[in-house]
C-alpha cells in the first residue's frame, strides 16, 4: 500500500504550449518551464506551473502594460487565469521577462497533461491597443494607464512645485497608508447565497465625486451573517456623453471601526446623458471571518463612455480624506513608492523623469 | 479470641491427607485445642471404624480396590468438569498486556490512512469536511455556504492574502507567489479575483486573476 501512496504522489511533466500570433507586438526569446510539475491527487490532476518566459517588444511603440491569458487544455469547462504586468514600460526593442506561478486542479483526463499560455492584450503608450481581449484586459489596461499618468503627473509636479523632500514625505506617506491598510479574505458567490440565516437590507453611503460623469444613490444590499448579496444601486448620468460601463467600489466598515474595499462592482449599462437607470448584481459576497457590519459605503471607480475612452477619478478627489484611506493605491503608485522605499529617493527622481 | 480450624481441614488431618504446612498449622492449633482435638479423635475413630466394617464383609464379595476406585471417581470428576465446560459460556479470557497489539495495528492503520489522505484529497476538500464536522459535534448551527461542497454552489472567485482562486464544475484555479506577500486582493461581482504584487527588488508590480466561464 505504502508503494501505491508513492506512486500516486510521484510528479509527471508538463506539456506547455505559447501562443503569440505571428503579427504580435512582442516576440518570444525563450521559456523555462522547468519547476512546472503534475502530480494526480484522488481523482484530479494538480497542475503547478513556475514558469518563465523573456519576452522582447518587436513593436514599434512602448509597451505600457501587457496581459497573457493561461489556461488547461484539458477540454473539460474550467477557469481562465491571467499574469498582467501593469507597470511594464518596455521600449521598442527592449526584452523583459514575466513569471507565470500557477496552481491548476483539473479532473484526472487521457494523455498528458498541457497547459497553454496565450497573448491577451498589450497596451501602447498612446493607449492603442493589441490582442483578442477575451479577458476584456483593454479596458482593465486602459485604466491603470491612465491611473499611471494621473499619478506620475502628480508626483512630477509636486517634485517641481514642493521640491524633492516634499516628494519623499508624500512617498512615505503613501507607503504609511498601504500597510495600514485594512484587508479580509473574500468569496465571491454568482447568484443566490444559500445562508440559512434571515437577512436585512443595508443602505450604502454614496460617497460623491463631484467630477464624476456617474451620480450614485439609494446603493442596497441584504446582509445576513458574514455575506452581504444582491448589490444595486441608482445611476444617474451627469456627463454630455453616453455611458456604456461603470466599475462601483465597495467598501465595508466592520463593528471594529476598520473599514476596507471589499469588493468591485462592474457593469455594462446603457445611459445617455442625464439619463437615470438602476445597477444591479445577482452576486454574494462572503467574508473568510465573522464580520459585524456596521456601514457600506460606494464610490464610482471608473466609467467607460460609448466611444471607448474612460473616466478614473483625479488625484485631488481620491486625496480626500474619506477616499484617501480606503481607496487603493494605483499600480504606478505601489511600482513608484517602492523604488523610492528600495532604492531611495533620487532613483525614484530619475524613473519620474523618464516620461 | 482462638478460631477453630474448620471441620473439613481436620476430617484431611485426621486422615494425614493435608498438604504439608496446613497439616503443621492444624497440629499446631490441634495440641493446644481441645475442642478440634477432640473431633480430630472423633474422625479417626470414625475412620477406624470403617476399615474394620469393611474387613467384616462376606466372603463372596470382591474385596475393594480403594485406589482404583478413587483413579475411576477422579477420572469421572474431570469427565464432568469438561462437559460442563462445553457447555457453559466462557468468560473472555484476559491476557496482561492483550491491549498493545490492536493498538498498534489501529496506529498503523490511521498513519497509512492519514498519509493516503495527505496525497489524494484536496485540502479544501477537508477542511470542507472538518466545518462539518465540527459543527455536527459543537451543535452550533453552521451556514449551508460553509459547509457544502463548493461545487454544489456554482462557480466561486476567492481572494485572501494566500493568493486567489476559483471554484468551477469540479476543477480548480489558483495563483499565488510563493514567498511574496499580496499588497492587494479583491474580488469582482461579475465573477473575478484579482491579486498585486510587488517584486521588492525591481520595482515591478503584478496582477494576476482568474475568471469565471
Amino acid at each position: 500500500m505504502a508503494a501505491v501512496l508513492v506512486c500516486s504522489a510521484y510528479g509527471q511533466s508538463l506539456n506547455h504550449k505559447i501562443d503569440l500570433p505571428k503579427d504580435s507586438p512582442v516576440g518570444l526569446l525563450s521559456a523555462d518551464f522547468g519547476n512546472s510539475n503534475v502530480i494526480a491527487r484522488g481523482g484530479a490532476n494538480q497542475i503547478e506551473v513556475n514558469a518563465s518566459l523573456s519576452l522582447r517588444n518587436s513593436s514599434q511603440k512602448r509597451i505600457r502594460s501587457m496581459t497573457l491569458m493561461v489556461y488547461a487544455q484539458d477540454g473539460a469547462a474550467g477557469g481562465k487565469g491571467s499574469v498582467a504586468v501593469p507597470t511594464l514600460d518596455a521600449a521598442p526593442g527592449e526584452s523583459f521577462s514575466i513569471g507565470i506561478k500557477t496552481l491548476l486542479v483539473r479532473p484526472l483526463a487521457s494523455g498528458t497533461p498541457a497547459v497553454e499560455v496565450k497573448l491577451d492584450g498589450v497596451l501602447f503608450d498612446d493607449l492603442s491597443f493589441y490582442g483578442p481581449d477575451t479577458l476584456h484586459s483593454q479596458r482593465t489596461m486602459t485604466v491603470w494607464e491612465l491611473e499611471a499618468q494621473r499619478d506620475r503627473k502628480y508626483f512630477k509636479n509636486l517634485l517641481e512645485t514642493a521640491g524633492a523632500e516634499a516628494l519623499g514625505k508624500e512617498m512615505l506617506a503613501s507607503l504609511a497608508r498601504q500597510g495600514d491598510r485594512s484587508r479580509m479574505g473574500v468569496q465571491m458567490v454568482r447568484g443566490r447565497a444559500t445562508n440559512v440565516e434571515a437577512d436585512k437590507e443595508f443602505q450604502f453611503a454614496s460617497l460623491d465625486i463631484p467630477e464624476s460623469p456617474i451620480e450614485l444613490s439609494n446603493g442596497l444590499a441584504r446582509v445576513a451573517g458574514n455575506e452581504a448579496r444582491a448589490p444595486r444601486f441608482d445611476i444617474r448620468n451627469r456627463s454630455n456623453r453616453t455611458v456604456q460601463h461603470l466599475e462601483i467600489g465597495w467598501l465595508v466598515k466592520g463593528q471594529q471601526g476598520r473599514e476596507f474595499q471589499a469588493a468591485s462592482v462592474p457593469g455594462d449599462v446603457k445611459l445617455a446623458p442625464n439619463q437615470s437607470g438602476q445597477m444591479t448584481q445577482d452576486a454574494t459576497l462572503r467574508f473568510d471571518r465573522p464580520l459585524a457590519i456596521e456601514s457600506m459605503s460606494a464610490f464610482v471607480a471608473s466609467v467607460e463612455f460609448a466611444d471607448g475612452t474612460q473616466w478614473v477619478p483625479s488625484r485631488s478627489a481620491i486625496n480626500q480624506p474619506r477616499l484617501r484611506q480606503v481607496v487603493e493605491p494605483s499600480p504606478e503608485e505601489q511600482h513608484l513608492s517602492q523604488i523610492y522605499n528600495k532604492k531611495g529617493l533620487q532613483a525614484l527622481i530619475a524613473e519620474l523623469k523618464k516620461f | 479470641m482462638t478460631r477453630h480450624t474448620s471441620e473439613t481441614d481436620l476430617a484431611l488431618y485426621a486422615s494425614g491427607d493435608l498438604p504439608v504446612w496446613r497439616k503443621l498449622a492444624t497440629a499446631w492449633h490441634v495440641r493446644g485445642c481441645e475442642e478440634c482435638h477432640g473431633l480430630v479423635e472423633t474422625f479417626r475413630l470414625d475412620r477406624e471404624g470403617l476399615h474394620q466394617a469393611a474387613d467384616r464383609l462376606p466372603e463372596d464379595i470382591l474385596p475393594v480396590d480403594w485406589d482404583q476406585l478413587s483413579a475411576e471417581m477422579t477420572a469421572n470428576i474431570h469427565v464432568g468438569l469438561a462437559a460442563g465446560e462445553c457447555v457453559t459460556p466462557r468468560a473472555p479470557k484476559v491476557e496482561a498486556l492483550a491491549w498493545w497489539r490492536p493498538a498498534a495495528a489501529a496506529a498503523g492503520i490511521l498513519v497509512l490512512v492519514a498519509g493516503a489522505w495527505w496525497l489524494n484529497v484536496p485540502r479544501s476538500d477537508t477542511e470542507t469536511i472538518a466545518h462539518a464536522l465540527q459543527s455536527l459535534f459543537t451543535g452550533q448551527r453552521s451556514t449551508i455556504a460553509q459547509t457544502a461542497p463548493q461545487e454544489d454552489r456554482g462557480p466561486m472567485v476567492g481572494a485572501s492574502s494566500a493568493g486567489i482562486e476559483l471554484v468551477e464544475n469540479g476543477g480548480r484555479m489558483k495563483i499565488e507567489q510563493s514567498g511574496l506577500q499580496p499588497v492587494m486582493y479583491s474580488v469582482s461581482t461579475q465573477g473575478s479575483a484579482s491579486t498585486r504584487w510587488v517584486d521588492e527588488d525591481t520595482a515591478q508590480v503584478t496582477i494576476t486573476a482568474v475568471y469565471v466561464q
